[in-house]
This record gives C-alpha cells, structure tokens and sequence, in this order.
C-alpha cells in the first residue's frame, strides 16, 4: 500500500433494546463519533463509508449512507458508500476507507456501522427470518435454518471430532459475558459463571441462550485518516498495518470447505499477518476482538486465526490463554456474546476497542497493558467470508 | 406536508397547537394485516416463468430429489445451477441424488426462530449427508435427544398450503423406519 492509515479514535451509542429508531442510532453514533474526536467535524468528511445489514427489513430504509450524511450534515466530497457483507459489514466499511485512503484518494473518512433490530417481540420471528436468510434461502433458509442451529452444528462437529467440551464453550461465553460487565455501552452487563451457561435455556442444542450473542440495537464510529492528517490529531492512533478477506465459492450448505472449521479465516488471517509483517501471531497480538456470534465461534477462531492447531482451541481458554491476562486478551470489550451484535456495527466497534487499547481510554478493569498489536476478526454468513484487519500502535 | 405514518406505538400526538382547534385533521388507514407476500416467502416460486430451474421442483413433485451435473466437465451441483461453476458451460443436466442419507450434524430450533416456522418450533434442523452432495433439511418426527451423528434419514415430501391455487413441493427428511 501506498500510504498508511491510521483510526485516530471514535465512539458509540449504548447498546441493547434501545427506545430509539434507526435514524436515532445514525445520530447518536455520529455525535459520539466527533465528540470523541473534537478536532474533526462533520465538515472535515471527505468521504463516509456506512455498515449496515437489513435497514431495508429493520427499518424500511435504503440509500442510507445519504441519509447519514444528511443526518449528520457532512457534504461528502470523495466517496460515499454503504456496505452490505453480512455481520461483516462494519469491518468492510472499514476496509474501503483504509483503501480509499490508501490509496490516496482521500485523506479523512467517517465509518459508521448502524443496525436497528429489536422491534418489539412480535416482530422477532420476521427479524430472524430477515437475518436467515443470509445462507442461500431458496434452499437453507427455507428450512428455518437460522444462526443459533447452524453455530450449533460446528458446535457439534467440533466437539466430535476433536473432544471439545461443552464446559470449554461455556468459559467462552462466561469470560466474554464477564468482561462486558466492564464495558458501559455493553448490553450485557452481568458477570456469570461457566455453569449459568448451561442453566439457561437451550436455544439450539448444544447452545443455550449464554452462548449466543445478543439482538442489538447500536452504532459506532471511527474517524479514519492519512498519517498526514492523523499526525495532526493525535500521537496515539490505530494503524491499519494489514487487511484480509477470503471466501471460498460456498455459501449454501454443501459448498461450505468445512464444517468444523473455518480455513477462510486461515487465509485471511494469513493475509493480513503477511501485510502487517506478523510471524508469529500468538506471540505478538496483545489483544484481539473476534467474532464470537456464539460461544464455539471463538474457540473454532483460537485455531484458524493460527494460535493453537486445529483441535487445540477448547484447551486454550480452558488454561485462560484468552483472558485478559493470557497470552492473547481476546475480546477485552466483551464481544458479541457481551456487547451483543448490532451487526453492522460490530466490526466499527471491534476496531474502535482496538484503538482505545492502544490508546489507554478504555475503563482500566479491562485495559490490556503495553497492548501495540491488535486484531479484529468477523465472519459474516455461513461463516463463508472472513475477514480479518490487525492494528498497530506503530505503523510499522 | 407530506403524512408520515407512524410505525411506532405512540399514540400520543402532543402538539402546541392543540387550542387552537382550527388545524384540521383526519384518520387515513394503513392495512393492520397483509396477506403473506411472496416477498416474505422463504419458499421460491417454483414454476417456468419464474426459474430456470423449475424442473428441479417438477422432479420433486413427482417424488424424485434431484440436481444439475455438467455436461462438460462432470460436476455434479447442489443447490441445482443453470450455470457450472466450475467451467461456466450452461450444458447441464438434471441427475437423481440418493434418497437415503446419514445425518452428519443437526439441531433444534427453540429459540430465535424464523416467520412462518416459529409456530412449528422446536423442531430439528441438520446437514443431511448424501454421499455426493450434503444439504440442509428439516427432520421431521424425531427430537434432538433421540438422534445421533450418522442415523440412517430418508427423503420425503411436503407439499406447500400457502391458501392459494398454487401448488408448491419442498423436502424434508425423517428418520429411517426399522433403524428408530
Ligand atoms: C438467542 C436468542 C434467540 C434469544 O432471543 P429470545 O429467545 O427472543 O430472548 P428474549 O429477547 O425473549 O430474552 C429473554 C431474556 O434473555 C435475555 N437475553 C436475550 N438474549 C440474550 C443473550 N444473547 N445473552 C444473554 N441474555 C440474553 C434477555 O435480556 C431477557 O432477559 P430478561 O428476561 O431478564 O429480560 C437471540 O438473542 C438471538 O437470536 N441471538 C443470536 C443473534 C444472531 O443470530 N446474530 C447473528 C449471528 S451470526
Ligand atoms: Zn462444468
């Protein structure tokens, strides 16, 4: 890449059942976004870059990167533009601002993920129609296959293949739900215990309600620019040091490469360390957002982002090697499990995680320290794409 | 001004106005309930002038599950293609899949579960290992705790009652008598 790109800082709505519309959230997370960065304004935008998944179904609204430039009154002069990749929308606007950036074709970006999904309990079963239909519904979704079951197969497939325990995910999901007691945006703020996990109920066997993630309704934001630019806001920014993506031509059921795994995440992953210059990732990450939709997502992402071999992930939180004192603080924030998952913008917020991190905001009970070396990771799908970015406190 | 109709729930229309008394005003209707829309549908529409591949559905409809296989380079697809996507020729043709498989993973939906299904919940859902293809389908007549990896599940048929003319045919599979 031609020129680095720094996260210079951001913010967010809180999280969770909110009393608010989707315009709302656009707005919230756009003022909390500046008032974060008092530096830049509104009229410094050059080009803004929305995450967003269904506001076509949540909200019965399109178009609506113009409508967050309206709401937010920047006149965007570059490049404007929303993205759709599923739960990986927020990282992939991200991404297109890193390359616009990059690229040289802009200097100062606004990333705002936005999603609006809770809608009363009436409503549920059309949102969560809405939201299966992410695998091919003409002939997965049709079988009301939505995300809890699918997560529960790869939860079943890795336990049997390689012995996982259902004890393992629920120290997944009792750390990430227990580090979001820490995060005052977080929806779910309670700390438990791994055994409340198999007290509360099933939801789709294996999985009960504390290994999935939340129905979210949130924003966040992040402010994205040149080095040049950056430079003059502030001393401690993010860098993007790498990005990956990779998808393997399957996203219906019989095109997927695995079904305990996920060697798209390998790819990525692999792709992002080789721009960033990273050899050994266990060693040097400090601190790691991953897309923990359900609790096995994040063992299954211990081994394909490289960390531990495959099979080895249910060891690795079961010796707390993912704990904010591990080898790898994975999902300080709280995750999605934690935070819960307005999806368009998980990733913004990951990234944003990353920044504060770096930067020595985030509340100190949750502060990973001398944190230089970060990761965000999100699936999005049938876990048919992932994507992966690694932040830096140095360019590199 | 233009009318906003209202999709929340509030109901109080606080204005300064109200005194006043000579703004005027009126009830417009908006419909409370609509029939299911195809564009809810999670079921395609089967037929010629909808899809390329509607004699995937005329097979079904006559008891036979079934899917593309290229006549250039011989792969054989699953969901059915009008285009290989391995070697992009369109010569393709239809080939009969088993009606028989093994369950390789599955699961049962409790919670969170889609329009149009949640009333049918809890019910399993599983990869359905055919040999050459798996697929995702419905159990039918089985719960999660009676089933294994790799139970013997065979194919049957459900016709689709949306309340129109329209005659519409999915699968599902269930499991294999003399093995339960
Ligand atoms: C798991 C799920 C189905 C639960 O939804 P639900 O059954 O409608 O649950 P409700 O909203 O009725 O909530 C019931 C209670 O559980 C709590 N709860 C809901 N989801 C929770 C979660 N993920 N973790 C912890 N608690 C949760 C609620 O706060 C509520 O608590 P209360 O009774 O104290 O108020 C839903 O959260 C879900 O679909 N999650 C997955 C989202 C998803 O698929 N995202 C895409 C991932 S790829
Ligand atoms: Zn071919």
């Amino acid at each position: 890449m031609t020129r680095n790109v720094a996260i210079v800082g951001g913010g967010q709505t809180s999280w969770g059942d909110r009393d608010a519309s989707w315009k709302d959230l656009a707005q919230e997370g756009g003022k909390a976004t500046f008032d974060a960065v008092p530096d830049i304004g509104p009229e410094d935008i050059e080009g803004l870059f929305v995450g967003a998944v269904q506001p076509e179904r949540f909200a019965f609204q399109s178009h609506v990167a113009p409508m967050v430039a309206e709401l937010l009154g920047i006149d965007v002069t570059k490049m404007i533009a929303r993205t759709e990749l599923a739960c990986a929308s927020g990282q992939a606007a991200l991404r297109y601002a890193w390359l616009a950036i990059a690229a040289g074709q802009l200097d100062v970006a606004l990333v705002l993920g936005v999603e609006k999904m809770n809608l009363g309990k009436e409503q549920m079963p059309e949102m969560q129609a809405s939201m299966s239909n992410v695998l091919d519904r003409e002939f997965d979704g049709v079988n009301g296959l939505s995300a809890p079951p699918f997560f529960a197969w790869y939860a079943q497939r890795h336990m049997h293949e390689y012995g996982t325990t259902r004890e393992q995910l629920s120290q997944v999901a009792a750390k990430n739900k227990s580090n979001a007691a820490k995060t005052d945006f977080a929806q779910f703020q309670r700390e438990i215990e791994p055994e409340d996990v198999t007290e509360s109920p099933e939801i789709a066997p294996p999985l009960h309600l504390y290994d999935c993630s939340g129905i979210t309704d949130g924003a966040s934001g992040v402010i994205v620019m040149s080095e040049e630019k950056a430079r003059e806001v502030t001393d401690t920014p993010a860098w993007i040091t790498g990005s990956g993506q990779s998808s393997m031509a399957g996203n219906s059921i019989n095109n997927l490469p695995s079904y305990d795994g996920w060697p798209q995440a390998r790819e990525a992953s692999q792709e992002a360390y080789d721009q960033a210059g990273i050899e050994d990732p266990l060693k040097e990450i400090d601190v790691a957002e991953v897309h923990d939709c359900f609790s096995i997502s994040e063992i299954i992402e211990y081994e394909e982002l490289g960390w531990v071999e495959r099979g080895e992930g249910g060891q690795f939180i079961e010796d707390g090697r993912s704990h904010l004192d591990g080898d790898i603080a994975v999902n300080p924030r709280g995750g999605l499990l934690g935070c819960g998952h307005p999806l368009g913008a998980t990733g913004v917020s990951q990234a944003l995680e990353i920044t504060n991190q770096f930067q020595g905001t985030v509340s100190s009970d949750r502060q990973v320290e001398d944190a230089t070396t970060g990761l965000i990771h999100n699936l999005s799908g049938s876990a048919s794409v992932h994507s992966v970015m690694t932040l830096g406190r140095d360019p590199q | 001004m233009t009318e906003q109709p209202d999709s929340t729930d509030s109901t109080d229309q606080s204005g300064s106005n109200d005194a006043n008394g000579s703004v005027p005003r009126t009830t417009v209707s908006i419909p409370s309930e609509i029939e299911l829309p195809d564009l809810l549908d999670f079921y395609e529409r089967q037929t010629a002038e909808h899809t390329q591949i509607h004699e995937f559905y005329e097979n079904l409809d006559e008891g036979r599950l079934t899917t593309t296989r290229c006549l250039e380079c011989g792969e054989t697809h699953y969901p059915p293609r009008i285009v290989c996507p391995e070697c992009m020729s369109d010569d393709l043709e239809y080939v009969d899949l088993p009606h028989e498989g093994e369950l390789f993973a599955f699961s049962e939906s409790r919670g969170g579960t889609p329009l149009g299904y949640h009333d049918t919940s809890p019910f399993v859902v599983a990869i359905v290992d055919l040999g050459e293809v798996k697929l995702s389908a419905r159990i039918d007549d089985a719960r999660y705790d009676d089933l294994e990896i790799g139970d013997p599940v065979s194919l049957k048929i459900v016709d689709i009652d949306d309340g129109t003319e329209r005659e519409r045919v999915f699968y599902r599979f269930e499991p294999r008598g003399e093995e339960q």
